[in-house]
């Protein structure tokens, strides 16, 4: 796609004069000599709908990549599958099934300034914009009630980003590794893969996982080690993985 | 000419008087004057802003400003309140602390907002700044109470340690242990964010007891209300006080203790903390109320009318942050007992239910605007909003200066008339002249925007949810606002054009973020290309953008003003205009 634009570059000291070369309203049914008065507004100039859009399927979105595997700042699964049928839809509009729903647990289905949006389940991430130790101390308030400890899991914890409550991603934190990454535990099914999975995520030798130990947080926010608890015990309660050097 | 006027007083006569001068902005200006008075001032700047940490760089800070004292850096927009910012994003202070270790070893105060703090980071700021006064870490993250015993070991000058809103790996209650037994000079201790079980009291209250200019104390959860008297007895003198967890048992010897030792702190002017807060001790603070200037009782359970009792007897109330257990009855008895209010914010019990769990509604807002005349500052959560009541706030209020109102759905009409709420916000931006900082939510139209790029002229601060049709919403924002700053949007229709039209407005801002909007990646390249003074950030979690459709979206946008060129620091999700697949690195 080719944009010949002339960016209207005036000087930083006139910010109000900015010539709009390339973009006139004024050509396309905006009148400025419309007051606030008015009870309409002109037509809005750009509705993006699908249309708009040229919406790629699978057989053309492979990229032609160089340089062999390609080490992303968190969770493999992200890593771009040459294989993987690329959603026939706007990426605002993954699915729920897809690891990248983190940021739309339930897709903005219709991004369109007509939908009214209804506010199901989980909701989206980051709304309403409550900052997230303040969610989980509302959570754990109890409502009439016993407090609802599987939302009080779900939701923003300390450390750990809020996702709806039928995700089974967890962030996995390092001794001395500011970045943090995520993997999906729904995948596991023993230690044991579990365990190869980190290794390869944070680069770790068979000799070098011998000085580590994996810890998580659990739904009461206490820390544990992983390795004292059946998996069952562990997959249900985790929220929070973290590896740490065995001391001594 | 010149010269002889720039000698006809001696630097040290101008460098005495640039001290009176402490505002940046003043400073700015006197710096521009001429270049001595440039020269001159650069040496006795003390305190640095820098808002964006990617503004600008250590070395370009240090080469201008070679004796500063206090700093503030912020990093992250501030979305990543909302987790819309990935972890490993960037904001990392410690390139910052390397680079002052070395060129102010005199350093006294730094204040961080939103940035990624080591231990590391921690235990050299210890070892460096030989004279360290002040840190405050607001909304930090990155450390741990290791790194906080390393700075109360070593810092014989603390003053403020101030926690605030951070997020503390709490490995133990035992680094306040590491402050001395000699150290006394303790002022302001903020650890309301610490989340740990483990608290040592005895460390706890042997500090406070020998600090005696102890003024400010927010204590975390892990303290129980049965130990808050004997920590209030030492410390009478306390200006600001925190509670931890305010549930106990009702015995009437704690009671009347605790009751106690709170009417004998006279200088009691601000109240916090108070999580799961039990009915029954509330009254222990009710002969402080009077003197009351700032009540924090947004973890507080307690609801009407307990709460109403409560606000009733504090008439010297300036701010007040509550949830809204408080209902619009609880406002209307705040309307009338508290005039000095300034500040409100009232925030949601039930964020994620569907349906209201209480009885707070728009009226609730319309009451303190009638009742609190000196009311500037708002944050509103409510499920329900029209037109009419904005209208009615917007005239009664002109003084507003922040206003932010969430209305939970996203894109929720006025109840009343069903129509936008357009006419309500704009009745907002025009008669609020002096307006800095709003935030919008309900249904709203590209019309909103035009009112608000038509009268806000003093707006520094914009956050827009889900709102607007169509690019022509961005460009009134943009071409409008004359002062804006910070512009954040997430979820809305706005894309390339009124982006690349107002290119050059962007240079004149601090950032702008978009998120979940129609912008794309060539319009991205574009603009980094155009504005090597801007820096474009697309933060995309799905791969490379070129492996894409051109059109296709971003995930999200941040675009900032630098004079530092490009980061080193980008994680491998962040793309700019120099991506190249095929060269990208690991």
């Amino acid at each position: 796609m080719c944009m010949e634009l002339q960016l209207g570059l005036a000087l930083p000291s006139d910010p109000l004069i900015i010539p709009i070369k390339m973009f006139d309203l004024n050509s396309c049914g905006y009148e400025p000599g419309e007051g606030l008065g008015s009870n309409t507004l002109s037509r809005p100039l750009l509705k993006l709908g699908p249309s708009d859009i040229n919406i790629n399927n699978s057989s053309s979105s492979s990229p032609s990549r160089s340089g062999g595997s390609r080490k992303r700042g968190f969770d493999e699964v992200q890593r771009f599958d040459e294989n993987r049928i690329f959603p026939k839809t706007l990426p605002l509009l993954l699915s729920t099934n897809q690891p990248n729903d983190e940021h739309d647990p339930n897709g903005l289905e219709d991004n369109s300034s007509s939908a009214i949006f209804k506010n199901d389940g989980e909701g989206l991430v980051g709304w309403p914009p409550v900052k997230t130790w303040r969610k989980k101390l509302l959570l754990q308030i109890p409502k009439g009630g016993a407090v609802n400890n599987n939302r009080v899991a779900a939701m923003a914890e300390n450390g750990c980003r809020g996702r709806a409550s039928n995700s089974t991603y967890v962030k996995v934190k390092m001794e001395g590794i500011a970045i943090a990454r995520k993997i999906d535990l729904s995948v596991h099914h023993s230690f044991e893969t579990l365990t190869s999975t980190l290794m390869g995520l944070f680069d770790i030798s068979d000799e070098n996982w011998k000085g580590f130990k994996l810890t998580y947080q659990d739904i009461e926010g206490d820390w544990l080690l992983a390795e004292d608890v059946p998996w069952r015990t562990f997959i249900r309660s985790s929220k929070c993985l973290k590896l740490i050097r065995s001391r001594g | 000419m010149q010269k002889k006027m720039a000698y006809s007083f001696p630097d040290e006569v101008l460098e005495h008087v640039f001290s009176f001068i402490q505002s940046d902005k003043d400073r700015n200006a006197v710096s521009m004057v001429c270049k001595s008075w440039y020269d001159i001032e650069r040496w006795c700047r003390r305190k640095i802003f820098v808002g964006n940490c990617y503004a600008v760089n250590p070395r370009i800070v240090i080469r201008r400003f070679p004796e500063v004292r206090s700093i503030e850096l912020k990093g992250k927009p501030h979305f990543a309140d909302f987790n819309l910012v990935p972890d490993g994003w960037g904001g990392y202070v410690f390139p910052w602390i390397l680079e002052m270790a070395r060129a102010y070893p005199w350093l006294e105060e730094i204040r961080l907002k939103r940035m990624v703090v080591t231990d590391e980071s921690l235990e050299l700021i210890a070892k460096s700044f030989k004279n360290f006064k002040v840190l405050v870490l607001f909304s930090c993250e990155g450390f741990s109470t290791d790194g906080l015993a390393a700075i109360a070991a070593s810092c014989k000058n603390l003053r403020e340690l101030d926690l605030r809103d951070s997020e503390v790996d709490d490995l133990s209650g035992h680094w306040l242990s590491h402050f001395p037994e000699t150290y006394t000079s303790l002022v302001s201790l903020n650890i309301s964010c610490l989340g740990s079980d483990e608290v040592s009291f005895s460390a706890l209250e042997r500090l406070v007891g020998r600090c005696p200019n102890l003024r400010t104390l927010l204590l975390n959860r892990a303290v129980p209300l049965d130990k808050i008297a004997n920590i209030l007895r030492r410390a009478p003198q306390l200006v600001e006080f925190g509670t931890g967890t305010y549930t106990a048992e009702l015995r009437p010897d704690v009671f009347s203790y605790l009751a106690g030792a709170f009417s004998s702190c006279k200088e009691l002017r601000s109240l916090s903390g108070f999580w799961e807060a039990v009915p029954a001790y509330i009254p222990a603070i009710y002969s402080v109320c009077s003197r009351l200037t700032s009540l924090n009782l947004s973890f507080a359970t307690i609801q009407n009318p307990d709460l109403i009792k409560l606000v009733s007897l504090c008439p010297s109330l300036q701010r007040l942050l509550v949830l809204d257990y408080i209902e619009d009855s609880g406002l209307e008895a705040l309307a009338s007992s508290c005039k000095d209010l300034q500040e409100l914010r009232v925030f949601p019990s039930d964020p994620f239910g569907v349906e209201p769990n209480v009885s707070l509604t728009e009226q609730g807002l319309v009451a303190i605007s009638w009742g609190c005349p000196k009311l500037e500052s708002v944050l509103y959560f409510c499920r329900q909003m029209s037109n009419a009541a904005l209208v009615t706030i917007a005239q009664n209020r002109p003084n507003l200066t922040r206003f932010r109102l969430c209305i939970i759905d996203p894109k929720t009409v006025d109840y009343l008339t069903h129509e936008p709420l357009d006419v309500g916000f704009g009745a907002i931006v025009e008669h609020c002249k002096d307006l800095r900082r709003l935030s919008l939510s309900g249904l709203l139209t590209d019309r909103v925007f035009d009112y608000i790029g038509t009268y806000a002229k003093k707006l520094e601060m914009l956050s827009v949810a889900f709102a607007g049709d169509s690019d022509l919403g961005l460009h009134h924002v943009l071409s409008g606002c004359e002062s804006l700053r910070k512009l954040e949007i997430r979820d809305c229709p706005f894309g390339d054009k009124a982006l690349l039209a107002n290119a050059a407005k962007l240079e004149t801002m601090r950032s702008l973020w978009m998120s979940s909007c129609s912008v794309s990646f060539g319009a991205c390249k574009l603009l980094g290309q155009k504005m090597p003074r801007l820096n474009v950030e697309v933060i995309d979690e799905r791969g490379h953008p070129d492996s894409r459709p051109e059109s296709c979206p971003v995930d999200k946008l941040y675009i900032y003003r630098s004079v530092a060129g490009p980061r080193v620091d980008m994680p491998p999700f962040v793309w700019t205009k120099d991506e190249d697949s095929s060269l990208r690195l690991s």
